[in-house]
């Protein structure tokens, strides 16, 4: 489903230019589930941007479904996000000053989700994520897993064909870490591809395969037997 | 979706309620000083446009060598309707030249302004009485009217509009008269009046020298106005050589011009006056906007200093597919919502305020007044404020790159803080220049106040009077001496004398010469006494006396100005020479300032005897302090008896207050200036009061990080303090050239002002900088007594 070929990416700042992805060569498939390792700094999060779209880089080539996604203008690649892609970060990055239903809400209200289907919708997946007595509270009245469990239930309210989730476990404590873990392997079983970045490999032994990064390069590849195993 | 964004707009609010009271608080007084300067700027710059034929209307004024004037003879204004096609209509108005009583029964109407007006300047000048304009039969009929107020006290239970005959003057005059309906006295007009006099054609008979009219024209629309006025000047110049009355050399002839001055400028800027009026104008509109302007300037640094915070949402919604101009139109209808609301509250405070504003510019302004266009006013203020206030925020915020803010430690301050600084820089600067201007117009007026005039108006009656007291008779004038002599009988009146004009007002101009120079100079024609009654101080020689009997014959007493004006050296005794007569100068006296602090004192001269002159009728008496109330009673009840020519109505004003209306416009302008200096600094310091609180909260995290490392609080406040103070710095010393080349401006239009001060620069730095750190601490002192645990903990 994705095919990323040469991709660079330079940050120019006054003082250092910065080689963040230096010649990244990635296959994904349809329903896939694909981990990113690597040291701090070797350029994970700047390919999860690219890949979503949040970030542009210098050269190279994008394929999602053999559309060419680095030459489209700034509406069109919000365009085939919103309609595509969910993302889960380290921060949670929820809205404040919205409830848990609204913060869930926003992305079916850009993709122009009628309001009653939008109800239906939150609604349901509140219940998948057991958090139905907290729907009307703020993210601050939520513990940290609560949050994060908010946060993928927004990534996947619009039913992306593509998950990319930043660390979505780096601030959980283990065991909330895993109810998080849990969520996404339903989800990708369910037909999902997700792309994860995460320093934990306790975390990346529930994916199908593991690509370490360094430097700004992709390392090597490893496919995960006993997850695959599991599968089979 | 419109619903979420006002959810989150309205939550965001709620969070920070006390800022978003300052904000909305303080742009609605700003709007509201606004909206009073819009209707006060409509109001001054409308006079008489109800006129159907405002644009077409003009004033014929004449430029001499020395002066202009709006004083025509009237003749005139018909040689230009027959000789200029382009000219559709002339006519011509004067005021009184006198106060007038009016008598019907019992009740009795002073009236102080009953304008001329021929039926042409009637049409022109749309002055309709209530049943209609009737065009006054043959040459002498005059039709008049009274406005309704007078109506009213002449006429208090009149119901028709019939005419009435009144009596005019004393009782005993035996002159009566015919009134022949009311007519409004329009407040908003140029020509305003106790009542209205119109006859078909006025002062047809009179010469080129007698220049006692004002001549209004209406010419055709689209009218090549320069080209008129070239072609009145040849007419004027041709006019004055027929005429035998003024004997002028050609040279004279060719110094004079005419000018035509639109009606328009009448009210502001006749060219025949002065701009004063509309410099003032504008100065208060200009602080109208720089006030808006400031308050605007609030709401643009607390939406960039909130971008922190809202960077997380923009960039979240940017991932959810929002597109950037839906987050522009966002940050965009946020702060419209606001500005509709300091609208609404803007309009209940200029409400409030009205009444105010009302008695200090002596206006009757009203806001649900449909002829101020403030229906389609507000609306455009409210774009034009939400876009000032809202562009740049709203530009910055949708452009925030999601994978740049969602990272975290994400922060703006670096983006935007020049901007930042430079809007706050010019927010105080504007704050100190208005300080520094209200100390200077401070001083100059208690220079005024306490400044020694030369002369002393306390305890001066001025008692007006219709009887001339010139001597030798000139129109059945009659002599002052008994008058006076029955005046200094009333115990308490220490001493009466009769000039032509009083201190304050205008005087007369005649061409004297002297010492080889001809000149024209101010000329007083006075009474004997008249220099003691005033308390006016002798330089050199002596003041009138009865003593010498060529006083009331061919005796001066000159001010030191005209002593340096004619370059005299050792005056008394030397001659003067003017309307015939040699006149010797028997005194010099210091010069006082009767004109007030804006105009230079004029070279006067003061006579008894002056056939050229003018008519000696303004009584003044000076009265012993504590016998004032009984010497005004007596002279009440004798006045028949003392002065039979004036009737039996003793009217009469305290000289000093008469004097103290030229301080008026002063002291209107001083009030400005004091609420626009204070609303500057107090919206000023509201927003940096907000600001603060927000860029020590952004600081809560290095604050409490600083704290576990062993910071003091004093050193703490001074890290906070610190950037403000050298903005404010900044400020003071972008402001100071500014400030005094504006406040020397404004005491370059007084004759008389104080050295230019250096202290309210000093001053004034020292308390900006004072206020700032006070508003700031206030702030600072908060994050710095916090726990450093719970601002840790927060992150
Ligand atoms: N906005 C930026 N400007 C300049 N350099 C940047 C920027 N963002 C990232 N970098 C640099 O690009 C490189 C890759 O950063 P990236 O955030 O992708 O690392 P990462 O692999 O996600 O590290 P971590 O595991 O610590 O999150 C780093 O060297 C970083 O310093
Ligand atoms: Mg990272």
């Amino acid at each position: 489903m994705i095919k990323i070929e040469n991709l660079e990416k330079v940050y120019k700042t006054e003082e250092v230019e910065t080689t963040a992805l230096n010649g990244i060569n990635l296959h994904v498939a349809a329903g896939e589930f694909v981990s990113i390792m690597g040291p701090s700094g070797c350029g994970k999060s700047t390919l999860l941007n690219v890949m979503g779209l949040l970030d542009k880089p210098e050269s190279g080539s994008y394929k999602f479904i053999d559309t060419e996604l680095l030459t489209l203008n700034d509406r069109e690649r919000s365009n085939f996000r919103k309609r595509n892609m969910g993302f889960v970060f380290q921060n949670f990055n929820l809205i404040d000053e919205l409830t848990v239903f609204e913060n869930i809400e926003l992305p079916l209200i850009y993709n122009k989700v009628p309001a009653g289907e939008r109800k239906k919708l939150v609604n349901e997946i509140i219940e998948r994520m057991n958090i139905v007595n907290r729907s009307g509270h703020f993210p601050q009245q939520l513990s940290g897993g609560q949050q994060q469990r908010v946060a993928v239930a927004r990534a996947l309210v619009t039913k992306p064909k593509l998950v990319l989730a930043d660390e979505p476990t780096g601030n959980l404590d283990s065991s909330h870490g895993n109810e998080v873990m849990e969520l996404l392997c339903e989800l990708n079983e369910t037909g999902t591809t997700i792309v994860m970045v995460t320093h934990s490999s306790h975390d990346a032994s529930f994916s199908n395969r593991i690509i370490n990064l360094k430097d700004g390069h992709v390392i090597s590849e490893k496919i995960n037997k006993s997850r695959n195993e599991e599968l089979i | 979706m419109f619903k979420l964004n006002l959810k989150i707009a309205l939550r965001n609010l709620w969070r920070n309620k006390g800022i978003a009271a300052i904000n909305i608080g303080g742009l609605a007084i700003a709007l509201a000083a606004f909206i009073l300067v819009t209707l006060y700027f409509t109001y001054e710059t409308s006079f008489d446009k109800e006129n159907p034929n405002y644009e077409n209307i003009y004033v014929v004024g004449i430029t001499y060598p020395e002066f202009k004037t709006n004083y025509v003879a009237a003749p005139f204004a018909e040689a230009i309707r027959q000789n200029f096609p382009e000219v559709v209509s002339a006519g011509v108005i004067k005021d009184s030249a006198f106060e007038l009583t009016i008598k019907k029964g019992k009740n009795t109407l002073f009236t102080k302004k009953i304008l001329q007006v021929s039926y042409d300047a009637a049409k022109i000048l749309n002055i309709q009485p209530a049943n209609g304009l009737i065009k006054p039969a043959g040459e002498t009929e005059r039709l008049t009217y009274l406005s309704t107020e007078s109506m009213k006290t002449l006429f208090p239970n009149k119901q028709d509009d019939e005419p009435e005959m009144v009596g005019f003057g004393a009782s005993t005059s035996g002159i009566s008269g015919v009134i022949n309906g009311s007519i409004k006295n329009n407040l908003h007009s140029n020509f305003t009046f106790d009542g209205v006099s119109i006859g078909n054609e006025l002062g047809k008979n009179d010469h080129y020298n007698m220049n006692d009219y004002t001549i209004y024209l209406q010419v055709k629309p689209a009218t090549d106005v320069e080209n008129l006025e070239q072609k009145i000047t040849g007419l004027y110049r041709t006019e004055l050589l027929k005429d035998k009355s003024e004997e002028k050399s050609i040279k004279e002839i060719k110094g004079i011009s005419t000018f035509l001055d639109p009606l328009a400028n009448q009210h502001l800027k006749p060219k025949a006056g002065n701009d004063a009026p509309y410099k003032i104008l504008i100065a208060i509109s200009v602080l109208g906007v720089l006030i808006l302007v400031i308050a605007c300037i609030n709401f643009t640094n607390l939406s960039i200093a909130q971008a922190g915070k809202r960077a997380k949402e923009v960039g979240i919604k940017k991932v959810m597919g929002a597109y950037r101009f839906q987050l522009t139109k966002q940050f965009l209808v946020e702060i419209l919502m606001q500005c509709l609301v300091a609208i609404i509250l803007a309009l209940i405070i200029a409400e409030l305020a009205l009444p105010r504003f009302n008695s200090l510019f002596q206006v009757h302004l009203s806001i649900w007044d449909t002829a101020n266009g403030l229906f389609w006013k507000i609306p455009l203020i409210l774009v034009l404020i939400t876009f000032c206030a809202g562009i740049y925020p709203a530009i910055v915020l949708s452009g925030f790159k999601p994978s740049l803010v969602l990272k975290g430690n994400f922060s703006t301050s670096k983006q935007s803080y020049w901007l930042r600084n430079a809007l706050l820089v010019f927010q105080f600067s504007m704050a100190v220049i208005f300080i520094i201007g209200l100390f200077i117009i401070n001083s100059q007026l208690k220079y005024m106040r306490s400044e020694d005039l030369g002369f002393n108006v306390n305890q001066v009656v001025y008692v007006k009077n219709l009887t001339m007291f010139n001597n030798p008779a000139k129109f059945g004038s009659i002599d002052f001496e008994p008058v006076r002599q029955k005046m200094l009988k009333v115990p308490g009146i220490k001493s009466a004398t009769v000039a032509t004009f009083i201190p304050g007002g205008q005087n007369g101009i005649n061409s004297y010469a002297a010492n080889g120079i001809k000149a024209n100079i101010d000329f007083v024609n006075v009474e004997f006494d008249y220099f003691e009654t005033l308390d006016i101080k002798l330089k050199e020689g002596r003041f009138f006396s009865n003593k010498f009997k060529t006083d009331t014959i061919n005796s001066a007493i000159v001010n030191e100005s005209a002593v340096a004006k004619y370059g005299i050296k050792n005056p008394i005794g030397k001659i003067i020479r003017g309307c015939d007569i040699d006149y010797k100068i028997v005194g010099v006296i210091k010069d006082f300032k009767t004109q007030g602090f804006e105009n230079a004192i004029q070279p006067t001269i003061y006579t008894i005897k002056d056939p050229c002159g003018s008519f000696k009728t303004e009584i003044l008496l000076k009265i012993e302090q504590n016998k004032m109330a009984d010497v005004l009673a007596t002279l009440k009840a004798q006045w028949p008896e003392i002065n039979k020519l004036d009737g039996e109505d003793f009217r009469y004003v305290f000289l000093d207050e008469l004097y103290g209306k030229l301080f008026k416009k002063q002291e209107q302008l001083e009030s400005v200036f004091f609420t626009a200096a204070v609303l500057t600094i107090f919206i000023a310091l509201l927003g940096l009061y907000a600001f603060a609180k927000y860029i020590t909260n952004g600081r809560l995290k290095e604050i409490a990080v600083r704290k576990i490392l062993g910071a003091t609080d004093v050193q703490l406040l001074k890290l906070i303090n610190s950037s403000f103070f050298y903005l404010v710095v900044v400020a003071n010393i972008v402001s100071w050239p500014i400030a005094y080349v504006v406040t020397n401006m404004w005491l370059k239009t007084f004759a008389y002002r104080i050295d230019f001060p250096v202290l309210p620069f000093v001053t004034t730095t020292l308390i900006t900088i004072l206020l700032t750190i006070i508003t700031v601490s206030i702030q600072a002192k908060k994050a710095v007594n916090a726990n450093p645990v719970d601002a840790l903990k927060y992150e």
